[in-house]
């Protein structure tokens, strides 16, 4: 990997890393309307978006679930996205399931109270096929333009990935013992020594034993499981705990949060075999109060103005093209190959092997 | 020696004289019908508050499905949780309960008898300090705590380390003990207010009597003061032993990473981490933990029943202390010593970690303010304070009414339905908060569509007042135990009206009682998070809804400088309290 040398500068470029994703954030949500204009001459075109357009803006409102918890981003986004249309955003955060089961009980009482989800790809299944709770995707002018590979089959507009990758404590681990890739993580040299993200519950943790299980094996996923991995269910706490000292690695942890522990005796490292993602994206919510609306916002998601903003966070865009002219740290996550995902279908099954192999 | 027995309650009750007087004093004193009538509001009222979201929960535990969704009622949940797994995890989580419980309840029993029945020194200022540990989330005292007592860089192993040399952890905060310590943290100042101001409010010549007697002070404490306590005793243990039962954080911090399973980790874990939620599952099982309460409970009445506890009577009530000599000394320094360690071990920690960039990592070129700037820049954050305080003040104060009224009725009369008014109140604090909180979502988007509640303020409100009802109720009805019939006879006999007689007696009596419940309900209210997340609507989101959004992006720090906040209105609240309750005692 590319990356893993380019990252052992991590520590010392994220505070310019971080002035720079804030700088570049208010360049691009300023240049919005220069871009938009640019970006989508065919289709802006089109009669029937304008229509959509001007009915976005009567309706005036957007109301927002997301499952991102606290991110500074979606409200900067929502701001920008306001600007451009002159659409409020009603922005309601809470944890994955706590959304969902608001969600279907508004919808089985009758209580039409939102119109987007902001959620994974795995949920937007279950919305979909469980809880039918959603809309068919509709057809905006970005959402032809993002990569193939981001087209489902789910109706979830995709938005971007979310990458998972190895931390360590540089005060605790030698730069030549540093763990290069997943399958370093089972050496025996690490036993008692790895915080882990717990792999039996949904979750960091089962994202890595799903994409290991599946693309090294269960042999692998037995060797880490005899580390004595230590379990969290706390990221960012237990990213707090490694740099303190407590461990000298945890993993799997999320790449974008390399900026927020700038100053710590921390590394980030993208495994050479890449990294497990998590794809984030957007679903309309059926009978949506403000359908335009959504289906505005929805499309603003898929503009090369925040696709460059998560970019520049770290996170994978799925508009190409997107990471040009980022530090090549950020970059170097951004575009970090990606590993694999979860599979709801099969979740019940890996759960059930997950609870097995870690007991 | 034993304790006195007065005449039974309901011989009082039944020949109580029937006033007359308005419609308003008929419905709550004599009048059959308007007796009946304010009855059957109290029981709609506490029905649509408990009941009806436990009728959800039960209805999702006997169906398929959640409410709103095709399926069949069957009782898979119930067989689902019948498993030789859960009952080791039942033993386990009430082998903890019971171990954090006993010790909590004694170490309380201690210092409400120091702050309140001793001379010990600076009791004042002692009160409102040892109290505050209960107000810090349970999160910021598990950061500290994980700070202070991990096994590799915990302060106090450092410490421990260099002192002695060992290689091995004093302590370890990622354990059995570990866990215990953190609920007993919350437990222990609880317990505390919840039986200081009965302590403070009890005759205190039984205890000259028996000193008088010849016993001992030891004996005194033991025979008469503990005894008399009994009802208030009872009420705490089984309080603070369900709520131990029902404790989440302190397993989720702790005891996960050790490997310790506890029944709200299953049911969390049920809940949240599986594919599809397993309501079902989660809903059963906590009605089955709600069952064996319900046992509890049972058992409390039982040992209680046809005994009087009363020690405020109209004869010459004088609240006095005990003089310990030079013991006060040792009972001070008892109390400094759990100040040390409850507050200013953790809270020290907050607030060092307030001025740092990161929590943890303090060294000069860290220093900031950048996460006061923060937290005081946000405007969610002071939207969110505007909503809490006015749930907090509105929450309370109609908490407090309706536990008033409720054990006022429970324990003062012996109307048709005083017992049912008490277990429904009881019924949220059996429920573990996670599932409740489903259950207020359930209840209030499922009502016909012009009942405006849900996604208002007003379903947080209604949700708030049913989860401190259990509170208010308990310390009122301790607070009336206490009461002598005496008193309220005797006004009646002077002419004085029942609404007279409740300002002038009940209400100026159980008064330190109802401020105490009143701040623990407010401060409920303020770290409620349960039912918040699922009922708060963009607009009227509350602290605890910004504390785990700040949890959630990796904002200890700034989670730490609102904890701090908490505290220093803790610390008001309480000094105005106290010096109010003076001001009361000092006029009676």
């Amino acid at each position: 990997m590319t990356t893993n040398t380019s990252m052992t500068s991590f520590i010392q470029k994220t505070s310019a890393i971080q002035k720079w994703s804030r700088r570049f954030f208010m360049a691009a949500a300023g240049s919005l309307a220069i871009s938009a204009a640019a970006g989508m001459p065919a289709f802006a075109q089109d009669a029937e978006w304008q229509k959509v357009i001007e009915a976005g803006k009567k309706e005036g409102t957007l109301v927002l679930y997301t499952a991102l918890v606290g991110q500074p981003s979606t409200k900067q986004i929502a701001e920008a996205f306001t600007k451009q249309y002159g659409i409020s955003v009603e922005v309601l955060e809470a944890r994955a399931s706590e959304i969902r089961e608001r969600v279907r009980v508004e919808q089985a009482a009758g209580r039409f109270a939102a119109d987007v989800m902001f959620t994974s790809e795995g949920q937007t299944m279950l919305y979909d096929k469980e809880d039918k709770s959603v809309d068919p995707l509709p057809v905006t002018p970005n959402s032809q333009k993002i990569s193939d590979k981001f087209k489902l089959k789910v109706p979830m507009a995709s938005v971007m990935t979310i990458p998972y990758g190895i931390m360590i404590n540089t005060g605790l681990v030698k730069p030549a013992d540093e763990p290069k890739s997943w399958k370093d993580i089972a050496d025996p040299k690490w036993q008692g020594k790895i915080l882990s993200d717990d792999p039996r519950a949904i979750g960091a943790g089962y994202l890595w034993f799903f994409s290991t299980y599946d693309k090294i094996g269960e042999d692998y996923v037995k060797k880490v499981a005899s580390q004595k991995l230590v379990f969290t269910r706390d990221q960012r706490e237990s990213q707090r705990r490694t740099a303190r000292g407590e461990y000298s690695i945890y993993m799997p942890v999320i790449m974008t949060d390399f900026s927020d522990l700038k100053g710590l005796p921390v590394k980030f490292i993208i495994p050479e075999e890449g990294v497990p993602y998590v794809l984030y994206g957007n679903v309309m919510l059926k009978k949506a109060p403000h359908p335009n609306a959504a289906k505005l916002y929805l499309d603003f998601m898929q503009s090369p103005v925040v696709q460059k903003i998560y970019a520049g966070l770290g996170y994978g865009p799925v508009l190409s093209g997107m990471t040009e002219g980022l530090p090549a740290d950020v970059k170097a996550i951004s575009e970090a190959k990606l590993y694999g995902t979860t599979d709801t279908t099969r979740q019940n099954e890996m759960l059930a092997k997950s609870k097995d192999i870690f007991k | 020696m034993t304790i006195i027995h007065n005449r039974p309650l309901d011989d009082i009750a039944e020949t109580a004289p029937t006033l007359g007087g308005n419609a308003l004093t008929r419905a709550f004193s004599g009048g059959s019908l308007w007796r009946l009538i304010g009855m059957l509001v109290l029981i709609l009222i506490l029905g649509f508050l408990t009941i009806y979201p436990l009728a959800m929960l039960l209805y999702g535990s006997l169906h398929s499905t959640p409410p709103g969704m095709a399926g069949e009622f069957n009782l898979n949940g119930y067989r689902s949780i019948m498993t030789t797994q859960n009952l080791i995890v039942l033993a386990n989580t009430i082998g903890i309960s019971l171990a954090k419980t006993i010790p909590s309840l004694t170490i309380a029993v201690f210092l409400a008898w120091i702050v309140a029945r001793t001379d010990t020194p600076f009791r004042g200022t002692l009160e409102v300090l040892i109290t505050l540990p209960f107000f810090i989330p349970p999160i910021l005292t598990a950061m500290a705590w994980g700070m202070l007592a991990n096994p590799q860089v915990g302060v106090i192993n450092m410490v421990w380390r260099w002192a002695t040399g060992a290689t091995d952890p004093l302590v370890n905060i990622y354990s059995y003990g570990g866990v215990i310590w953190h609920m007993c943290q919350y437990s222990i100042p609880f317990l505390f207010l919840f039986m200081v101001d009965a302590f403070r409010a009890m005759d205190p010549s039984l205890e000259e009597s028996s000193r008088m007697c010849g016993a001992s002070r030891w004996t005194t404490f033991r025979k008469i003061t503990l005894l008399l306590m009994l009802p208030v005793l009872t009420s705490s243990f089984m309080l603070s032993f369900i709520k131990g039962i029902e404790t989440f954080e302190s397993a989720l911090f702790f005891g996960l990473p050790a490997g310790i399973k506890v029944i709200t980790t299953d049911i969390y874990e049920s809940i949240n981490h599986r594919a599809t939620p397993d309501y079902q599952y989660a809903t059963s099982l906590s009605f089955a933990i709600m069952g064996l309460m319900f046992l509890l409970v049972i058992w409390q009445w039982w040992m209680l029943r046809g005994k009087s506890f009363q020690t405020v009577t109209g004869k010459g009530f004088r609240p006095s202390v005990m003089e310990l000599g030079p013991w006060r000394w040792v009972t001070f320094a008892f109390c400094v010593l759990f100040f040390f360690i409850t507050v200013v071990l953790p809270i020290g920690q907050l607030m060092l970690g307030s001025f740092f960039r990161f929590f943890g990592f303090y060294t000069y070129d860290m220093l900031t303010l950048e996460h006061y700037r923060a937290v005081f820049a946000n405007s969610e954050f002071w939207r969110a304070v505007r909503n809490t305080m006015v749930l907090g003040l509105l929450g309370a104060t109609a908490t407090m009414a309706l536990g008033a009224i409720v054990a006022y009725i429970s324990v003062r009369t012996r109307w048709r339905g005083r017992n049912l008014i008490d277990s429904m109140a009881w019924l949220p604090w059996m429920m573990p908060g996670m599932v409740l909180g489903v259950g207020f979502l359930w209840a209030f988007a499922m009502l016909p569509g012009p009942i405006p509640i849900y996604g208002t303020i007003w379903a947080l409100l209604l949700a708030y007042i049913a989860l401190g009802t259990p509170v208010s109720v308990r310390v009122m009805t301790g607070a009336y135990h206490q009461l002598s019939y005496d008193l309220e006879e005797c006004s009646r006999v002077h002419g004085a009206t029942w609404a007279q007689t409740m300002w002038r007696i009940m209400v100026a009596l159980a008064w330190p009682a109802f401020a105490v419940g009143w701040v623990l309900t407010f401060f409920g209210i303020m770290r409620e998070l349960s039912a918040s997340i699922l009922l708060y609507s963009v607009g009227s989101e509350t602290l605890a809804v910004v504390l785990m959004k700040l949890w959630a992006n990796g904002n200890a720090e700034q989670v730490s400088v609102i904890g701090l906040m908490m505290m220093l209105l803790v610390i008001v609240f309480r000094w105005v309290q106290l010096g109010f309750i003076k001001s009361r005692i000092s006029k009676l």
